[in-house]
């Protein structure tokens, strides 16, 4: 440090003590105007004496490494400017008044509300005082950011994963070779249709008979609620939902035209003769059973309880029990047209 | 004989309105009282065709079964 100025404001009871120190000795009354100058804007002040300490350097020499047996009992003011510059805060000191001999002081009337005047405060202070490091919203945004970091890291891992998961199961039905017949049956109004007349459109298939009980018009209806559900929302193709019997001698074609009215407006009842809904059955592999008649020729048949979901390729991609419920459908439904969007962009 | 039309759905919801009627009584009552519901049962089995009366039945035994095994738990017969 060249020709700097060390300026201590210790306050020692009511009054207030100015340290100076100066590598080259400096006029008083220069010292004292720059003094007024900066330390009137704090507190106030009467000058009583006048008085600069030592000789120039004192100060810098103690403070870069204090000498053994300094007379510290003798200078109090010193032992304040030492802990000051050796990172402690300013303190009012019992040795007090320092001598005048000593050091510049300047009486005070009452205690200074800024004990340490602000341009110096660094200095006053000490290096004991660390710069404050990062501010508290510097380590809340790191902090955000590195979180937000790991967790898109973390989702995009796991959509890789669940596009790889969505490709084996794609290979798994392949595999599987579900549909891949081609089946010739009568809808409910009496016209012929093959599987190739739905192609190009996403297909839910159940398999019943019209003298079920309860199974058939529940599931039948969780279909008709899963169908409009989908027609509801933009950007989704529409689905097509057909009725298949498994009781082919009492579900004629009038029979299905009856029944299917009940349900969505879409829904297409197919029915055939026994042969040709066999060939339909054990193309997706649905099992069915005739029970035992009764007196009035009436019976129950056992069979399957699936909704099968078809995709455009004539492809069976899913198939749903009655555990699922309308809601799981809906969302599955709709990731498998959405993978099947992406991979094939029209 | 002709097997009668397939029930529609005004008449499926109305047996299973009855089913559904007949099987409170019961649960509101206990076995030894079975015979009170008499008049449940008789509309429920005008209201549905005898298959489904039969599949009912059936299904009302196993799902009594069900709870059974569940609260009791499962005692094998040997």
């Amino acid at each position: 440090m060249s020709n700097s100025t060390l300026v201590f404001l210790k306050s020692c009871e009511t009054r207030l003590y100015v340290i100076i120190s100066q590598r080259t000795c400096v006029d008083p009354q220069t010292v004292k105007k720059m003094l007024m100058l900066q330390v009137s804007r704090c507190i106030n002040f009467d000058f009583r004496h006048t008085m600069i300490h030592g000789a120039p350097g004192t100060l810098l020499g103690f403070a870069s490494g204090a000498r053994p047996g300094l007379p510290f009992r003798r200078c109090p003011w010193l032992l304040g400017v030492r802990k000051a510059l050796c990172s402690q805060p300013a303190s009012t000191y019992r040795r007090c008044p320092p001598s005048s001999r000593e050091l510049l002081h300047l009486g005070l009337k009452q205690p200074a509300p800024c004990l340490i005047h602000p341009s110096y405060r660094t200095f006053s202070q000490g290096p004991k005082n660390p710069t404050p490091g990062y501010t508290l919203r510097t380590r809340l945004v790191v902090t955000l950011l590195f979180g937000g970091g790991i967790l898109a890291t973390w989702w995009y891992v796991y959509a890789e994963k669940q596009q790889k998961m969505q490709m084996q199961r794609m290979e798994q039905l392949k595999k599987v070779a579900l549909g891949h017949g081609c089946f010739s049956l009568l809808d409910h109004t009496g016209q012929r249709r093959t599987k190739a007349d739905f192609l190009g459109r996403w297909v839910l298939m159940y398999f019943g008979f019209t003298h079920c009980p309860d199974i058939c018009p529940d599931e039948l209806e969780k279909l008709t609620n899963v169908v409009k559900a989908l027609d509801e929302e933009a950007g989704l193709p529409s689905v097509q939902p057909l009725f298949i019997t498994v009781d082919p001698e009492r579900d004629d074609v009038a029979a299905m035209a009856r029944y299917v009215k009940d349900f969505h407006p879409r829904l297409v009842g197919l029915t055939g003769t026994p042969e040709e809904v066999r060939e339909a059955s054990q193309d997706y592999r649905v099992y069915y059973s005739k029970g035992p008649k009764d007196e009035d020729n009436d019976y129950i048949v056992d069979h399957t309880i699936l909704i099968y979901l078809i995709n455009p390729d004539g492809l069976f991609l899913d198939y749903y029990n009655r555990t699922v419920s309308d809601m799981q459908m809906l969302q599955s439904i709709r990731n498998h047209m959405k993978a099947y969007m992406k991979m094939s962009p029209k | 004989m002709e097997a009668s039309n397939a029930p529609n759905a005004l008449q499926r919801r109305a047996c299973w309105a009855a089913r559904d009627e007949l099987w409170r009584c019961l649960d509101e009552k206990s076995d030894d009282d079975a015979a009170l519901c008499d008049a449940f049962r008789k509309v429920f089995e005008a209201k549905c065709p005898a298959q489904w009366v039969k599949y009912f039945n059936k299904r009302r035994d196993f799902l009594k079964f069900k709870e059974k095994i569940n609260s009791d738990g499962f005692e094998p017969s040997s």
